[in-house]
């Protein structure tokens, strides 16, 4: 089966140091958060574990496949899927095109359609606006898509980063939803999330990140009793 | 000091005796590559110095040699009246073409102004004033009193000490405040606006001296070859000048003599084959551009950066130094009450998108406001609303009770507002000191007289004002980088730099976006420290900040932003135990149980 | 009002060619925010290698100009390949490399060619079509009918294929694309190689309309630069309004105001690009802190 094994992952940018010797275990199928407060690293450190920015990295490992020198671009077709913070789809074309964009290592016909299919199946809205372009879509329906268009890999894992930001409680509420539904039909899923309720909701371990390090970790369960989170996060 | 001014003598010789050594066609060429290397000037104020793409160089040369050739043979002028005549002709064309860079930069510019410089060939080409593709002949010859220039050798004297003139005050200018002003508007304009340069004015400036420059250069060449013709002012001539300036350096002057001379010398030598010239000066640009951007003027850093970085060369890190303690400021007395910032009901919209909703608050004179919020809640838009960067879409910003609603940033800057950015914004190019130099410098663009007039005036406020950047920099412990370039210093440092500056333009109001950001434990210590002897000072202080340990301790008053709308705002302690505010942050209130204020209170008290 | 409508109809065609001049900029403007100044130079590339292909070996105007786009559609590659460790860095150097690319490509023009221009015979002979009174010489048409197909197979391939929509995702967000498994590098290469394809198509169309010289790609370039911004830089759409607009204008000056046209066209252009510094299109950019 396919775990991550992430040792030993540091970024810098210019001299900062926006991460430093992070290292976690995403089981098959399992859920997994990074919390902490905005500029504690958390985005870097999913980035970097993506390949889109400069990192060092002891090792990364999925299943059998060694992660580590695979460029960017190349790891959804090791089966990774990445939703990005702040959205981030292509706001020129439309609604269809990003979804299957989001299939791009793959060809567009058979086993693609129907996961076109299933993603129309699961975000209803996003089949009604297919022909609309992404750019004209609320923060909520666009969070979908991008969300849609990581699914259209047909990933074993997914990177969320930030999901919940900007939206309304109710349509965090959906995401959630969403999340626990493609855990539930065993996805893996690596959540990094600002907001802390909504980590402990879909995920069964958490880090938390504070300063480009791991301040703590343990189960969403110990930690969403665990007083000290909060001091993390509002510095009391 | 002594080597430099020995090295200048030995050259100023060289080039007297020069003529001694040359033949007639010798002299001929040594005359047109000086005049080259004035051009070469001009582009290099424009474009290497204040970062102006100019590509009608070639124009204001035109303008020049021509207004002197029609005024000399068709109106019968004397040469040295049309001559001045000539060289304010190129400069009103030098400001009318650089119009257009008051809206747009870039590839846009270059676009216009090559446009511009094309229409002006068609417009000599065609004109029978300007005598159509034979040209004018018959320019009189330069008349001085004792001299005949109609020698060659003679004429060259005239051109070297009118381009000694010129160099040296095109490096008097790049070396003083109006120059330096350029310089950081070439880095960064938009921080340059934030400190007070005013940017539209010194974007026009610099097309002034391409003008004057590109005026004086075809006044000489119509006094020198006495003859003129369109395809002198071709853009394959454009271009080659270009390639001049770039090869040889565009960010500094000398670097652009240095390229005007060997590439001139060059085509000499190739003058049987200009199409291979052509090609191999083409190359080099090319090369030039992708390996070594600073041109053969940088190479002599290039090359001992790269000795250094293998260890052939003693030195090593330029960082040889320590940060030294803050020296606080004198307490001064408490500023008049009253608000400093007012921001009323202001909303800023992005197509569609709001970034901020009727945003309404008020910063009393010396507090010290945090603000703070989730990411994308607005708070660096509303920074930027306030210093001047955005226009807001509804509502007031109003400084000491002064309306200055979406007022230029520069005028936000002499108004008092100074401020630092999220993702620093130093003057690349510029040292440590200079940065400073920048932000301390008030002397306005109506000031500018001075340096065709009374440059001891100039030299004069530029040492008082190296005097005070000492005194900031001291005050900062960062004279030991005084010289270094920002981009070379750790993080930590660049940060403190920014502060130094922002304070350098002694500000009412301090607008700090995320001054902890990258700082490790010390340095957030040290950075308190700072901003309340800023305090203290009398400056009125906002800070977004995401370190919340900071905002507890350093804040009077903390507002939290969230979806672009204040929801909670008091003191840091009330703040923290809000349930709006934990909700922004954590999703719920309820995620934690929520301590009683006191406890929190008393935390706080704790970390002080 | 006969007059007006050849002058129209003459300004058409020539502004087609300046559209698909534009469209090459923009195409590569949009992928990868480069501007690339030697675009002129390549339109001349192109239409001598056409012309050469057409009158000295004899091939059919058509195989001239396949031959034309192979080979422009190679510079463009070197082009791209050379300047891309500059992409996304500095903005100011990428444009004046572009220019240096220009020097090389005028000078080596010259050297193959010679330094004096060609005329090229239109490809379709035949006396002008006489519609109601209104000559309209039918290599005009021809030119239409070329550009507006060309228009549509760059239009269907951006909208129909998936390397169209791979380009376009990496002109709109190159993270989020290389993140979908797209190879930025190589889908800039592309779009560079479409780019100088589309100036070789309007250097060789061009050519019988007006004279091959090692000179013709600076105004070519800069009007098909024009026509660009005037439509709002990096769209199709405004690129083609763009140069249909510079085209007529350019007819009607050389009309009324015959040497100084050049001078007029570029006048009005400045003063609209002023005016309205995004173009008929455009969009503004936000410059953020």
């Amino acid at each position: 089966m396919t775990t991550l094994v992430v040792d030993g992952l540091s970024v810098h940018y210019g001299g900062v140091c926006a991460a430093q010797d992070i290292g976690f275990t995403v089981a098959p199928g399992q859920s997994v958060g990074i919390i902490g407060a905005n500029g504690a690293g958390k985005t870097s450190t999913l980035k970097a574990l993506m390949g889109l920015v400069p990192r060092t990295v002891r090792s990364i490992r999925f299943g059998e496949h060694d992660l580590t020198r695979v460029p960017g671009r190349k790891m959804v077709r090791y089966g990774i899927g990445y939703v990005p913070e702040g959205r981030h789809v292509f706001p020129g074309l439309p609604v269809e095109k990003n979804l299957l964009l989001g299939a791009y290592s793959k060809p567009w016909k058979g086993a693609t359609l129907d996961t076109l299919d299933e993603v129309y199946t699961l975000f209803p809205v996003l089949g009604e606006m297919r022909h609309r372009l992404a750019g004209a879509l609320s923060g909520g329906q666009q969070q979908m898509l991008a969300i849609g268009r990581a699914l259209m890999s047909a990933p074993r894992l997914m990177l969320l980063d930030e999901p919940s930001m900007g939206l309304s409680p109710k349509l965090v509420e959906n995401i959630v939803a969403v999340l626990q539904k493609l855990n539930r039909d065993g996805l893996g899923i690596l959540l990094v999330e600002q907001n802390a309720k909504l980590t402990f909701e879909v995920t069964t371990e958490c880090l938390v990140m504070e300063n480009g390090i791991v301040a703590m970790n343990g189960t969403s369960e110990q930690l969403r009793e665990d007083p000290r989170v909060r001091q993390i996060y509002l510095g009391l | 000091m002594r080597y430099r001014v020995g090295g200048i003598a030995l050259l100023g010789v060289a080039a007297w005796l020069l003529p001694y050594q040359l033949d007639s066609y010798a002299i001929h060429v040594v005359n047109v590559m000086l005049l080259y290397a004035l051009l070469a000037i001009g582009l290099g104020l424009a474009m290497g110095i204040a970062g102006q793409i100019n590509l009608a160089q070639v124009a204001f040369f035109g303008v020049g040699a021509y207004v002197t050739a029609i005024l000399t043979t068709k109106s019968g002028w004397g040469f040295w009246a049309a001559a001045v005549v000539a060289i304010l002709a190129a400069a009103a064309i030098g400001l009318l073409v650089g119009t257009p860079a008051l809206r747009m930069q870039s590839h846009y510019l270059g676009i216009v102004t090559l446009g511009l410089a094309l229409a002006f060939t068609n417009w000599v080409t065609n004109s029978h004033l300007a005598g159509g593709a034979e040209g004018i002949t018959g320019i009189p010859r330069p008349q001085l009193p004792g001299v005949d220039l109609s020698s060659e050798y003679l004429f060259y004297y005239v051109e070297l000490i009118v381009f000694a003139v010129a160099l040296a005050f095109g490096i008097f200018v790049v070396r003083t405040p109006l120059g330096r002003r350029m310089r950081a508007m070439r880095d960064d304009a938009l921080a340059a606006g934030a400190v007070g340069v005013e940017v539209p004015m010194l974007r026009m400036t610099a097309f002034l001296f391409a003008g004057v420059y590109g005026g004086i250069a075809g006044v000489l060449y119509a006094g020198l070859i006495r003859y003129v013709a369109p395809e002198t002012f071709s853009i394959a001539n454009m271009f080659l000048l270009l390639a001049m300036v770039i090869i040889g350096g565009r960010q500094s002057l000398v670097g652009c003599v240095i390229g005007a001379i060997s590439l001139a010398l060059v085509r000499e030598l190739l003058v049987d084959y200009p199409t291979y010239a052509q090609v191999a000066y083409g190359s080099v640009v090319v090369l030039t551009v992708v390996f070594a951007p600073t041109g053969l003027a940088g190479l002599p850093r290039r090359v001992t950066g790269w000795l250094r970085r293998r260890g052939w060369l003693p030195g090593g890190a330029a960082t040889a130094g320590a940060l030294r303690p803050f020296q606080p400021y004198g307490q001064a007395p408490a500023p008049q009450a009253g608000p400093m910032l007012e921001v009323t009901g202001v909303s800023k919209h992005f197509r569609g998108l709001t970034a901020l909703q009727d945003i309404t608050l008020t910063v009393p004179a010396g507090q010290i406001r945090g603000i703070v919020g989730p990411n994308g809640s607005g708070k660096t838009t509303l920074f930027n609303v306030v210093s001047g960067l955005y226009k807001p879409s509804a509502g007031r910003v109003a400084i000491a009770g002064t309306d200055l609603t979406a007022a230029r940033p520069y005028r936000l800057a002499q108004a008092g507002i100074a401020r630092t950015f999220q993702n620093l914004r130093l003057f690349a190019a510029l040292t440590v000191r200079e940065n400073v130099l920048v932000a301390l410098d008030r002397s306005r663009i109506r000031s500018i007289w001075r340096y065709a007039v009374w440059q001891v005036g100039v030299w004069r406020h530029d040492r008082e004002l190296r005097r005070r950047a000492d005194q900031i920099l001291e005050r900062f412990g960062l004279t030991d980088f005084a010289d270094s370039l920002p981009g070379a210093l750790p993080y930590g440092i660049q940060r403190r730099v920014e502060v130094a500056r922002a304070m350098a333009a002694t500000p009412r109001l301090l607008l700090l976006d995320e001054p902890a950001a990258g700082l490790n434990g010390e340095e957030v210590r040290q950075l308190a420290e700072i901003v309340r002897s800023i305090r203290g000072a009398g400056v009125t202080v906002v800070v977004i900040e995401h370190n919340m340990g900071l905002v507890m301790s350093l804040c009077d008053q903390v507002t939290v932003l969230s979806n672009g709308r204040i929801i909670a705002d008091g003191e840091p302690a009330r703040v923290a135990v809000d349930p709006h505010v934990i909700e922004a942050y954590l999703g719920d209130s309820t995620v934690i149980d929520v301590p009683a204020a006191e406890e929190a209170t008393q935390a706080t008290e704790v970390k002080l | 009002m006969q007059v007006t409508i050849q002058t129209f109809i003459g300004g058409l065609s020539l502004g087609a060619i300046y559209a698909l001049v534009a469209m090459g900029f923009s195409l590569v403007y949009r992928t990868m925010g480069l501007v690339n100044f030697a675009h002129g130079n390549v339109v001349m590339i192109g239409a001598y290698f056409a012309s050469t292909f057409y009158l000295s070996a004899k091939l059919p105007f058509a195989a001239a100009m396949v031959i034309a786009l192979v080979v422009t559609g190679l510079i463009g590659i070197v082009i791209e390949r050379v300047l891309r460790p500059l992409e996304n860095k500095d903005f100011d150097l990428m444009l004046i490399g572009t220019i240096g690319f220009g020097i090389v490509l005028e000078a080596l023009a010259i050297i193959i060619w010679g330094a004096t221009g060609r005329a090229v015979p239109s490809p379709v002979p035949g006396a002008p079509l006489d519609v109601f009174g209104i000559r309209i010489r039918t290599y005009d048409l021809v030119v239409l009918a070329i550009a507006a197909a060309a228009t549509a197979v760059l239009v269907l391939f951006l909208q129909r294929t998936k390397r169209g929509a791979a380009m376009q995702a990496v002109a709109m967000d190159h993270q989020a694309a290389t993140a979908v498994g797209i190879h930025v590098g190589r889908s800039n290469s592309i779009a560079f190689m479409i780019g100088a394809g589309l100036a070789a198509l309007a250097g060789g169309l061009v050519g019988p309309l007006l004279y091959v010289s090692p000179a013709m790609g600076g105004t070519l370039g800069i009007k098909g630069f024009a026509a660009a911004i005037l439509g709002g830089f990096g769209s199709i759409p405004g690129a083609i309004i763009g140069g249909l607009c510079i085209g007529v204008l350019d007819g009607f000056t050389a009309g009324h105001f015959q040497g100084y046209s050049e001078l007029v066209t570029f006048l009005v252009f400045t003063v609209i690009i002023m005016v309205r510094p995004t173009g008929i299109f455009g969009e503004r950019t936000v410059n953020r802190a």
